[in-house]
């Protein structure tokens, strides 16, 4: 249940990969040892340790396209826990390692079970917890941002020493970062009569707000092929932000979706959610729908912690997906003839914050002439020249379809980017599109339905919106990758 | 100053052992120590100071009395700080615990541990400031972690302060009791497991100790109390599955006080952050499966809230639980239902891919309520194909997560022994449409996932003829399109051969390979890729089973038309490729019938390849393949391909004959997986003797000025010889029991001194006395310093191998020689020298300093000292009574003088030194001879 040692490792591009923080718990090590006795392997010296973990990801000699000991196929690194293997030194095992961006974080939790051959990850309770401080630590060091400013990774490196007194000071995990700061004024607690949360460092004073936002996000894979059936999936999560009074003050938010709607399933739930109904997480993905599965309202009782938090995330299986999509690609003479058609479903609220469809082009010269036609919208040419942008505005016309039609010449004078997918006539639109105000699902959080046991009345905001993500719509005349076997069985 | 710490903390912590050889751990911890009780410096640049006794303690403290004293005086400083630096002081905490934990202080209940953990229970139990400014918190908090981590490492030394840590528990009702509740059940969980250690414990043992009632049962003998601490199997998880043991403490149902006690800890256990109440969950699961009297239903009201979590560690716990109780607390529903958790949970799209991966691992081991077997990874008799769809591989899954899913997935299949099925089809097509993507110029990531892929594929299914001979030819395309893939589909056949030796895939493989090489159209042929069939060729030769008569063809196709340039272009590498293959070829069993076509092969090189060593070895081989009987070929070739038997000679032929691996072998420096030999430090009499040095001409009255004067002479008494043995290691390696032409190579971890030339020594022989290497050291500064050696040597069998040698330490007392003065200088010269330096550095001026050094010697004692380490450098008569003087010389010029005198109580050692970086070298120098002379005499 504790980590012998933990790294932090940048390596962005270009340069040399450095172990930009490192930590070792001494009286862990110190139990690795009694507890290993002849069979104990040393942590070797941050040099060391950062050569040969570079080697185990791959990351290693990477001029070279075939090293015996980075590429054996007989080897299958198992992910999140590596071993590394130590000159002659035995193995060190199981290295965890998360990496996101530039950076690579790695820690090395403690095998408190004596076994030979070595026990399986899933025995080791400090495997998971290394992966959920791991976790943690990086959502601290990159926040939230995609990008990495190096100067604020810096600064925030520089704080980890006491970071770690407060989270892991002697080697076991005793929580994480927080993700987001209380923005509202707080105050320690004094003497109360109610216990306080560990999760809560003080109480929150002032008027009651609770703030509820459901977001889904659809992904999409649309073939126009009789063969292939097009996939679609739904998943949304609901993110509180609660300002109640009171060391463990109790707020129930209840989700409801339209009579017929279809089960919101595989649902997960914040730890501060304090009771759950079974039949909230009988409906899953997995299973066969079953007419009969519960469909709500879903309550959620719970005692909010003091930073915004994702209180429960669901996945939901929609009849249909909001842009239905054909894409049709036609090699001429000296010309590329493309053809598209977007069509909104119905049942889709007809108003975006914004919504465009990418069509990028791979493994070609760059455009050179471009003659396109578009019903609605309009087009732009990227910078680069490998990529149109169809804007399609805030709205789609009273049809609810639209079309491109025309023919584009690839003479220009340098080669576009390349994709060992996309060769040939398989190419694919991507949609981004984001819709307020609405769910695919029909989930939604009434203002009335959230209770908070207070004394005053709190104000109560909610909200929902649409988002696309990996929303990709495939040339019907060339081949298109296989994406999911679910269909098959 | 601060600046400078900070560097020297991030060296230390780069490469603590590096950082050290520069200077002596006990210098180091004196300065640390030194520093942190110095007002001046601030708190940042203390806790900075701390981190090396936290991450390293054993490096710094070696023995548990250097823990001991280092302990005593961090608590000081622990007591000198004030209140209001709480972080600092949590840190020190910390640092304590570290330096006591490690070095074995808390196991052996030293009295500064004891003092400490005093210290600790006391800040624990400290709520005075409740309604202060909540300083007090974290030295609070950070105490009890103490606390937890002493118990962890030395189970059961609370076991008495039970009742004491649950009160403090439950009158907590800020955020700390969080750190109360951690202690507090770890304490339980190891009170318990001493209960069942001890025969006829039972149900009022178990009262007492959690009543603190420490007079009735619970004054166990410590004797047996230390045994079981002692062993370290107290410290190992308790939940091992249905076939591990758990030792049981047999109550019968009454026990009433534990089970309201893990009741309230599990009523407050959603107030823990949620990897504290993972902890807590598998500490009382521990609990309870050690108390059959508790029933496991207890927990059954956290579990649908544990069910539905989206924390990792909160589901892991509860897969935990499972394990450890089955069906008692799981019932046949449950488990469906988890297991179909666990499944949504890899493939969530909301959840990161560590936790998705380890998920599936998770599904792998699944805690089933009754298992059937208790192998390494099996598959769930619940998980149907059905269910396992959701995991099926796709193009677009990162490289871990589409092995992890076709290694699940191939299990399934397998499972179901569904080998014409569709799901075997679609992972087949899986594979496919990998391949296509290398063969549309993957990256090199995806090619690497292929072959593993493939591998996997092959591993399973290999039996599935219809699609490993697909797989066969599609890979064969594959390679004539991207001839450079040679070493990835290499090693698959080498792999597959290894793994599974008695499938037949991989030969097919191989003569696939040989068909499209030999059949495609020369034209087109480039050198690189001419390059990459000649190894594929080469491989396929050695396979005994495949005929040659196609590579034949191949090879005299391409040397032999007009168009080629290889012959023309006499490119040696190309060359030797295709003699390479000719080798092998030699070797093959089918020989007899290859004769006519090999021969002509051979003799076109020996007479028009554009290179002339190609053309001699072409030649040798076409006359060995002419004159020699098979059986003779074959022994003559045999011998090259024999690792480390025979004799250099027949090593060196064979070399000229088997040009690729041969010459390569020879050529190829090797590495030794252990270090083969060492220098041990040989004794010496008296240390040196003197270069450099003139008779003196006259020493007349101005004996330090003439002294002096040597020193304008460059190259001056600048050098320390060190005599070594080089020896080998054990345990002994027959291959290196005679070694030759060896060449030590010194890089030095420091720039204290000059780099050192390489030492060659001729030979090493097991039986033979060993020679003595010479180390001449040329110092910059005198100090202590750490040498890393390598060698590169030759073997009996003519190979040539790098080693890496144990570090050579250089002790700071290596470095001492007498006074570089002519020998047919007086005594009295000498003394004069002495003086003459002694008042002048007890002037102090520039680095001159003085210092004191005491100890308690008795006169007998403290003449032994001086004859065993000092006599070469005495500069009084031994038989002088009242003080000794001693001038130690250090190279270039640092002189150490010492008047050694015995007073009433205490031997002083008076230094005067021009050198001042010398002196904590010097002190622990001292303090190392006294301490072990003090023990000797007594």
């Amino acid at each position: 249940m504790s980590l012998r040692a933990l790294w932090i490792i940048s390596n962005e591009k270009g340069q040399k990969a450095s172990i930009r923080f490192s930590k070792r718990f001494s009286t862990v090590e110190h139990r690795a040892r009694n507890l290993a006795g002849s069979s104990y392997v040393a942590v070797p010296e941050d040099s060391d340790f950062l050569q040969l973990l570079l080697t185990e990801l791959g990351l290693s000699n990477s001029n070279k396209s075939y090293v015996a000991d980075r590429d054996d196929c007989l080897y299958r690194p198992r992910s999140p826990a590596v071993e590394l293997r130590l000159n002659g030194k035995g193995t060190l095992w199981p290295v965890l390692v998360l990496s996101q961006g530039p950076l690579i974080l790695a820690g090395l939790p403690l095998v408190d079970i004596l076994s030979e051959p070595r026990p399986p990850l899933a025995n080791l309770l400090s495997v998971s917890q290394g992966v959920t401080l791991l976790a943690g630590l990086q959502t601290f060091l990159l926040g939230s941002g995609v990008k990495l400013d190096s100067e604020g990774l810096a600064s925030r490196v520089a704080t980890l020493p006491s970071l770690l007194l407060q989270v892991c000071p002697l080697g076991t995990p005793l929580d994480t970062p927080l993700a987001g700061t209380p923005t509202a004024s707080t105050v320690p607690t004094s003497t109360v009569a109610q216990k306080q949360p560990a999760w809560k460092t003080g109480v929150y004073r002032g008027r009651a707000t609770v703030n509820v936002a459901v977001v889904e996000i659809v992904r999409s894979m649309q073939y126009g092929n009789q063969s292939r059936q097009d996939l679609w999936d739904v998943y949304g999560t609901v993110t509180c932000k609660c300002e109640v009074e009171g060391a463990l003050p109790n707020v129930t938010v209840t989700l409801s979706l339209p009579p017929n709607g279809s089960p919101l399933q595989d649902i997960l739930v914040h730890p501060c959610v304090t009771s759950l109904d079974s039949s909230i997480l009988t409906a899953s993905s997995v299973d066969n729908a079953d007419g009969s599965a519960f469909s709500g309202p879903y309550k959620f009782p719970f005692s909010p912690p003091l930073e915004p938090f994702r209180l429960c995330c669901y996945t939901s299986q929609v009849p249909v997906p909001p842009i239905l999509g054909s894409y049709q690609l036609k090699e001429e003479e000296n010309n590329l003839r493309v053809s598209v058609s977007l069509k909104l479903h119905e049942s889709v609220r007809n108003s975006f914050e914004y919504c465009e469809a990418h069509l990028p082009f791979f493994n070609r010269n760059q455009m050179g002439v471009v003659d396109v036609k578009v019903s609605s919208g309009q087009v732009d040419v990227s910078k680069e020249k490998n990529l149109l942008v169809w804007g399609l505005g805030q709205k789609f016309p009273k049809s609810r379809e639209v079309t491109l039609d025309g023919k584009i010449s690839f003479t220009g004078s340098s080669l576009g980017p390349s994709d060992p997918l996309c060769t040939g006539l398989t190419a694919y639109i991507k949609l981004y599109l984001k819709v307020p105000d609405t769910t695919l699902s029909g989930c939604c959080v009434d203002q009335h339905s959230v209770q908070v046991y207070s004394s005053a009345k709190p104000r109560i905001v909610t909200s929902r919106e649409l988002q696309s993500k990996e929303y990709f719509i495939w040339n019907s005349t060339g081949s298109a990758p296989v994406s999911s076997g679910q269909v098959m069985m | 100053m601060a600046s400078n710490w900070t560097e020297r903390i991030s060296a230390f912590c780069c490469s603590p052992s590096g950082f050290l050889s520069g200077t002596n751990p006990d210098a180091f911890l004196a300065e640390l120590l030194r520093e942190l009780r110095d007002d001046r410096a601030s708190y940042g640049v203390k806790v900075l100071l701390l981190s090396p006794l936290c991450e390293y303690p054993t490096l710094l403290c070696s023995s548990e009395c250097v823990g001991e004293e280092t302990a005593l005086d961090l608590m000081s400083v622990f007591t000198h700080c004030p209140p209001r630096s709480s972080q600092f002081r949590c840190h020190l905490l910390v640092a304590l615990t570290s330096v006591l934990v490690c070095s074995s202080c808390v196991s052996n209940r030293s009295p500064a541990s004891l003092d400490f953990i005093d210290l600790l229970l006391q800040i624990c139990q400290d709520t005075s400031d409740l309604d202060g400014d909540g300083t007090q918190r974290c030295p609070r908090a950070t105490a009890c972690d103490c606390l937890r981590e002493i118990e962890a490492s030395c189970p059961g030394l609370l076991s008495q302060r039970l009742e004491l840590l649950a009160g403090l528990r439950q009158q907590e009702t800020s955020w700390l009791h969080q750190a109360y509740a951690g202690l507090q059940i770890l304490v339980l969980r190891n009170a318990v497991y001493q209960l069942t250690k001890q025969t006829g414990a039972g149900a009022a043992h178990l009262k007492a100790l959690l009543d603190g009632n420490t007079s009735v049962a619970w004054e166990t003998d410590q004797d047996a109390f230390h045994m079981v601490t002692k062993d370290s199997a107290i410290q190992s998880s308790l939940i091992l599955g249905p076939m591990g043991r758990v030792p049981t403490l047999h109550t019968g149902p009454d026990c009433k006080e534990l089970r309201s006690v893990l009741s309230s800890l599990l009523e407050e256990s959603y107030l823990l952050t949620p990897l504290c109440q993972a902890a807590l969950f598998r500490r009382l699961t521990e609990v309870v499966a050690m108390v059959p009297g508790i029933p496991p239903t207890i927990f059954r009201a956290q579990l649908l809230r544990l069910l539905g979590t989206n924390e990792v560690c909160l589901l892991h716990v509860t897969l935990l639980m499972k394990c450890a109780f089955t069906d008692s607390l799981f019932s046949a529903e449950d488990e469906a239902f988890l297991l179909k958790r666990l499944v949504v949970l890899s493939q969530h799209p909301l959840l990161s891919t560590p936790e998705k991966l380890f998920y599936m691992d998770c599904i792998l081991h699944f805690p089933e309520n009754r298992p059937i077997n208790c192998g390494d990874e099996a598959l769930p008799v619940l998980l149907t194909p059905q269910l396992a769809s959701a995991l099926l591989p796709t193009v677009f899954n990162d490289s871990a997560t589409l092995l992890a899913r076709l290694h699940l997935q191939a299990l399934v299949f397998l499972e179901e022994g569904e080998e014409e099925g569709r799901g075997l089809a679609y992972i087949y097509d899986h594979l496919t449409a990998l391949l296509h993507i290398v063969d549309r110029g993957g990256s090199r990531d995806i090619v690497v996932t292929f072959f593993r892929a493939a591998f996997l594929f092959l591993f399973y299914f290999q039996h599935v003829e219809g699609y490993s001979a697909r797989l066969s030819e599609q890979l064969c395309q594959l390679y004539l399109q991207h001839t450079q893939l040679a070493p990835h589909i290499l090693n698959l056949v080498d792999k597959t051969l290894e793994r599974l030796p008695e499938c037949n895939w991989a030969l097919g493989l191989l003569q696939g390979l040989q068909r499209v090489i030999s059949t495609a159209p020369l034209g087109q042929l480039t050198l690189r890729d001419l390059s990459c069939h000649l190894k594929v060729l080469a491989r396929v030769a050695e396979e005994g089973k495949i005929s040659q008569c196609s590579t034949l063809g191949f090879l005299s196709a391409v040397i032999t038309q007009s168009s080629s340039l290889l012959c023309t272009s006499g490119d040696w590498r190309l060359g030797n490729g295709v003699l390479g293959v000719c080798r092998r070829v030699l070797l093959h069993p089918s020989l007899d019938s290859l004769l006519i076509p090999l021969a002509d092969i051979l003799q076109h090189l020996t007479c028009y390849y554009g290179d002339t060593d190609i053309q001699d070895h072409a030649r040798l081989y076409y006359t060995l393949l002419t004159t020699l009987s098979r059986e003779k070929l074959s022994v003559v070739l045999a011998q090259s391909a024999a690792e480390g038997g025979g004799q250099v000679k027949k090593r060196t032929l064979s070399c000229v004959m088997a040009e690729s691996e041969g010459l390569t072998n020879i050529l190829t420096v090797h590495q030794t997986e252990q270090p083969v030999f060492q220098l041990t430090e040989a004794l010496s009499g008296l240390q040196q003797e003197m270069e450099n040095l003139q008779l003196s001409q006259d020493e007349g009255d101005k004996v330090l000025e003439s002294y002096r004067a040597q020193f304008s002479e460059s190259g001056f008494a600048s050098q320390i010889k060190l005599k070594y043995h080089l020896t080998h290691t054990e345990p002994h390696d027959p291959r290196f029991e005679q070694i030759f032409s060896i060449c030590l190579h010194f890089s030095l971890t420091d720039d204290h001194y000059e780099q050192l030339q390489d030492i060659s020594v001729p030979c090493l022989f097991r039986q033979r006395p060993p020679p003595v290497v010479q180390l001449t050291l040329k110092p910059r500064r005198p100090y202590p310093t750490t040498i890393h050696v390598s060698a590169i040597f030759t073997s009996k069998d003519g190979l040539t191998w790098h080693t890496t040698m144990p570090d050579v330490h250089v002790e700071f007392q290596q470095a001492f020689l007498p006074l570089p003065v002519p020998l047919s200088w007086s005594r009295a010269s000498r003394q004069d020298v002495f003086e003459g330096l002694w008042d002048e550095f007890c002037s102090e001026m520039g680095d001159c300093i003085i210092s004191l050094f005491c100890c308690q010697l008795r006169e007998a004692a403290l003449k032994a000292l001086v004859e065993k380490h000092f006599l070469p450098f005495l500069v009084s008569d031994l038989s002088q009574e009242d003080e000794l003087r001693v001038l130690l010389f250090l190279p270039p010029r640092s002189h150490v003088l010492l008047k050694i005198s015995s007073e009433e109580d205490a031997t002083q050692f008076n230094m005067a030194t021009d050198t001042r970086q010398l002196l904590p070298h010097m002190n622990s120098y001292l303090l190392t001879v006294t301490s072990s002379q003090d023990e000797s005499v007594r």
